[in-house]
């Protein structure tokens, strides 16, 4: 029971993760291959402020928030320039220069060695080191996460999204602005990231900076294209896959010492297939 | 500034080995049109080749080189003729081929981590490489190697573009791949022996790196950026661009370190390529 609620966590904050990610890859056609860093950049600030400071969970929520909210205007400012494959390899670009400064930031950060023993939250009294009430609140803001996507792909500002995704060029002589809506969909998106990376700190209580890596990122990516781009189902069904794949591979008795290394040649390999013959995704809507 | 020639030789070095990786990336992208973001393993699997044949099975060096550079070269068109060509002709898009690239690249380095483990090996026996001296810099013998390479495959590939049949057949794709297929070009044969020598000279970079620093199977995705940034920087697709980018790439790098730790090294890379995005998004050498 205890390890089926860590599932249900891990998939929470994976669903999370690809539900965000399909705002820019699936709605907008962004091909963005840096959400690990905005993850990893909501991570490290609630680890840091936990384990440094007197301050709450809550504040240091907040406070990645407004940090992922300063860094991916920048990026986004940038990134929304691009287009394309270009635009694909500017954010890889991005997702390592976040993970240089993580390894590199050693007074802040640790480097390499990670940070250990971030504590998991409490607050109004309920103590949320249980894992249930903890696996209650992030499938909360699954919930309130999912709805708001679902309001902006709704939107008329959603529709212009899609726009952007089928011809830029058309959308831009109705007088549209194309770089202010990739711009604010791809912050969004990372605030999203952000406080998946939050939970998933003080979930795991322990934080390096390999989790945050390119890898990572095309994880995540992973996720919003098997379950499905531009279907916000799409991508929990794509999380829930993901989550149980390492617990069918173990039942099917692969060694658990290259477990991991498998789980990277299956995802590899989940890609190619994809590309070669669903490339919208299961039950996806767009092709990329 | 005693240290200066020693990073000068490092800048050398490290610049030859971008453009050795940007060679065949450029080789790709200029038939292709897509980021062929595999590139990077095929790097790796041509050290990883040479570990097992030369240190493992005791093989000759050189033949092992050879072997490895062939199976680098066979990987490479593989790749084309079960996955990219396929692709194309159901019309894909590049981001598409980039995805299945990218799959291709999490897959295979999987696997090398499998059968090589996550280690770090060295392919060097003797820790005591030959060194020579240049004023106060010190320069192995398998960075001499690399830089002579870079020469000689450079050259030998510029022959081979401008002065045979098959040159000016991978030229024409490059400028218009359906007007090419009017004229008569067999196109996709063309671009699959592309692969294989882009993906050779990928796999022999690969041997040099390992013969140099060692071997990781992660070592990849730096290596294969690195090398996409220097075509970036230098003007995607131009085989010259991408030997002046890489040399460029390889010279703020490791001037860029003098002051900070080494650790940067990656994030100035990409500093320097989200710079030219931005304000010369073709390049160096514009088309």
């Amino acid at each position: 029971m205890e390890y089926l609620i860590h599932l249900g966590i891990l998939f929470a904050i994976y669903s999370i993760l690809g539900l965000s990610l399909n705002l820019v890859v699936g709605f907008t056609g962004l091909l963005s291959i840096s959400h690990a860093a905005f993850y990893g950049i909501g991570a490290y600030t609630t680890a840091i402020i936990l384990t440094k400071t007197g301050l709450g969970f809550f504040t240091s929520l907040i406070l990645g928030i407004i940090i992922v909210l300063i860094i991916s205007f920048l990026i986004g400012l940038v990134l929304s320039k691009f287009k394309g494959d270009y635009y694909a390899l500017g954010s890889i670009g991005f997702n390592v220069i976040v993970l240089s400064v993580l390894l590199n930031w050693q007074d802040l950060t640790a480097g390499p060695l990670g940070i250990a023993g971030v504590s998991r939250p409490e607050i109004l009294g309920i103590d949320f080191s249980n894992k249930f009430y903890f696996l209650i609140l992030i499938l909360i803001f699954l919930l309130i996460f999912y709805l708001i996507s679902l309001f902006i792909t709704k939107s008329p500002f959603g529709k212009i999204l899609k726009a952007i995704r089928e011809d830029d060029g058309a959308i831009q002589i109705f007088g549209y602005n194309i770089l202010y809506f990739k711009l604010v969909i791809f912050i969004v998106s990372a605030v999203m990231a952000a406080i998946a990376g939050s939970f998933f700190a003080s979930f795991v209580t322990f934080i390096e900076p390999s989790s945050f890596a390119v890898s990572e990122s095309i994880f995540i990516l992973v996720v919003s294209i098997l379950g499905g781009l531009a279907s916000l189902r799409g991508s929990i069904l794509g999380a829930l896959f993901l989550v149980l794949l390492p617990e069918i591979l173990r039942l099917i008795g692969f060694p658990v010492d290259i477990a991991g290394q498998m789980r990277q040649v299956i995802y590899g390999i989940i890609l190619i297939l994809l590309m070669l013959y669903r490339p919208q995704g299961l039950i996806g809507e767009y092709k990329i | 500034m005693d240290i200066i020639p020693q990073i000068i030789i490092n800048s050398l070095v490290a610049g030859a080995i971008y453009a050795l990786i940007s060679l065949g990336f450029n080789l790709i992208y200029g038939a292709t049109k897509f980021f062929n973001l595999a590139h990077g393993i095929v790097v790796v699997i041509g050290g990883y080749s040479i570990l097992c044949f030369v240190k493992f099975l005791g093989l000759n060096i050189y033949l092992g080189v050879v072997i490895s550079v062939i199976i680098s070269g066979i990987l490479g068109y593989c790749l084309d003729r079960f996955v990219y060509l396929p692709l194309k002709r159901k019309k894909a898009s590049n981001m598409v081929l980039l995805v299945a690239s990218l799959g291709i690249f999490t897959a295979l380095q999987g696997i090398i981590s499998i059968i090589f483990s996550s280690q770090f090996q060295s392919l060097s026996e003797n820790s005591e490489q030959v060194v020579f001296s240049f004023f106060n810099g010190f320069i192995t013998e398998t960075q001499i190697i690399i830089l002579i390479s870079l020469v000689l495959i450079g050259l030998g590939l510029i022959l081979l573009l401008h002065k045979t049949q098959f040159g000016r057949e991978v030229r024409a794709i490059n400028d218009d791949e359906e007007v090419a297929k009017i004229i008569g070009i067999h196109t996709n044969k063309i671009i699959g022996r592309v692969f294989f020598i882009g993906s050779a000279i990928a796999g022999y970079a690969g041997i040099l790196v390992g013969y140099d620093t060692g071997l990781e199977p992660t070592m990849g995705l730096s290596l294969l950026l690195k090398g996409v940034i220097a075509s970036i920087i230098g003007g995607v697709g131009s085989i010259y661009g991408g030997i002046l980018g890489a040399f460029l790439l390889g010279f703020v790098e490791n001037f860029g370190i003098l002051k900070i730790s080494g650790g940067w090294k990656d994030a100035i890379a990409f500093g320097l390529l989200i710079i030219f995005l931005i304000f010369r998004p073709r390049g160096i050498i514009n088309k």
